[in-house]
């Protein structure tokens, strides 16, 4: 069966919604610097699965794996090539989020990086 | 290209609303895209990119959404359809002001433009006026006025235009403040001398 005329236009238009796969693809492309094919590629998909992949919801919560491995099997693409590129985004995203404070609180991995007092051996 | 029966819609319409199946936004698509669109445009009149843009916003804003429908008071696909028939007039709305904005900013460009020929005849009498100024201006005010023309307010670079002698700062200014008013006098008469004299 033929892909619809609307597909493409469709997933770009998804892009701004921020539940899509279609927002996550574009961040991930954004950081990574892929065009689209490349992450066709990476998933081991064709561009019009990509397409279809970008109306998805984006999986989360507690059955992330049971949501991610529907999408794959509908779709055959490369569920670990999926799940690191959902990840990724998500941590990148969590990293430049500014905290509450930004002011006042230092983000979690900078107090890690200041709690070794200056002068002190490492144990290794 | 059919809508789905109601009970379709409804189960649809339920995998949608618990916000933790990834396909199921996708089988909305699959589902309401074609036949809206054929709708939209058999029916209502419009071009398939319009369709498809209004069609897909409504879907992504129920998406987003669910619990806004209210499955008692209507069918899902009836309850799309309108919404796309809204966002597509809406659409067509913004771009009709948005093409009247920039008809209005052309119009409003093209009459103030001047003409060439309008803009040689300014030029030539802009150049006549400033040798009639020249012969009424005295050589000693000429620097002065000219400085005062390209907007110079510095009390100390208009003294020195105006030849005054050093002087105490507050006498310097009053000094300044009296040449200057005599000028823009003699310019107000100027002015009013060259309309009298113009055809």
């Amino acid at each position: 069966m033929s892909n619809p005329d609307w597909l493409e236009r469709a997933a770009l238009r998804a892009r701004s919604a921020t539940w899509t796969l279609a927002h996550t693809f574009e961040r991930y492309r954004q950081v990574e610097e892929r065009t689209e094919a490349e992450l066709a590629r990476e998933l081991g998909c064709t561009r019009e699965v990509l397409h279809w992949l970008c109306l998805c919801r984006k999986p989360e919560g507690l059955n992330f794996d049971e949501q991610v491995t529907a999408i794959t099997q509908r779709h055959e693409v490369d569920l670990r090539a999926l799940v690191d590129v959902i990840r990724h985004v998500e941590i990148v995203d969590a990293l430049s989020r500014p905290t509450r404070d930004s002011a006042l609180a230092e983000r979690p991995i900078q107090m890690a990086a200041r709690d070794r007092v200056p002068g002190e051996k490492t144990s290794s | 290209m059919r809508f789905p029966s109601h009970a379709e819609e409804q189960a649809l319409h339920e995998r949608v609303l618990k916000k933790n199946e990834s396909l199921a936004s996708e089988d909305v698509f699959r589902v309401f895209m074609d036949p809206i669109i054929k709708f939209l445009c058999t029916h209502r009149g419009k071009t398939k990119d319009e369709a498809h843009d209004a069609v897909c916003d409504v879907l992504l804003e129920y998406l987003e959404n669910p619990e806004r429908y209210q499955a008692h008071k209507s069918r899902l696909s009836t309850y799309l359809t309108r919404a796309a028939e809204m966002q597509a007039r809406d659409m067509y709305r913004s771009q009709e002001a948005r093409q009247r904005r920039e008809r209005e900013f052309g119009g409003v460009i093209e009459l103030r433009a001047r003409t060439p020929n309008e803009s040689l005849e300014i030029i030539v009498e802009a150049r006549l006026a400033v040798g009639r100024l020249e012969q009424a201006v005295q050589e000693k005010d000429r620097a002065a006025l000219g400085l005062i023309l390209q907007g110079e307010r510095s009390t100390h670079a208009l003294a020195k235009a105006m030849n005054l002698p050093p002087l105490p700062e507050k006498d310097l200014r009053r000094a300044v403040k009296r040449n200057r008013d005599r000028l823009m006098k003699l310019l107000g008469r100027f002015g009013k001398e060259d309309r009298d004299v113009q055809p």
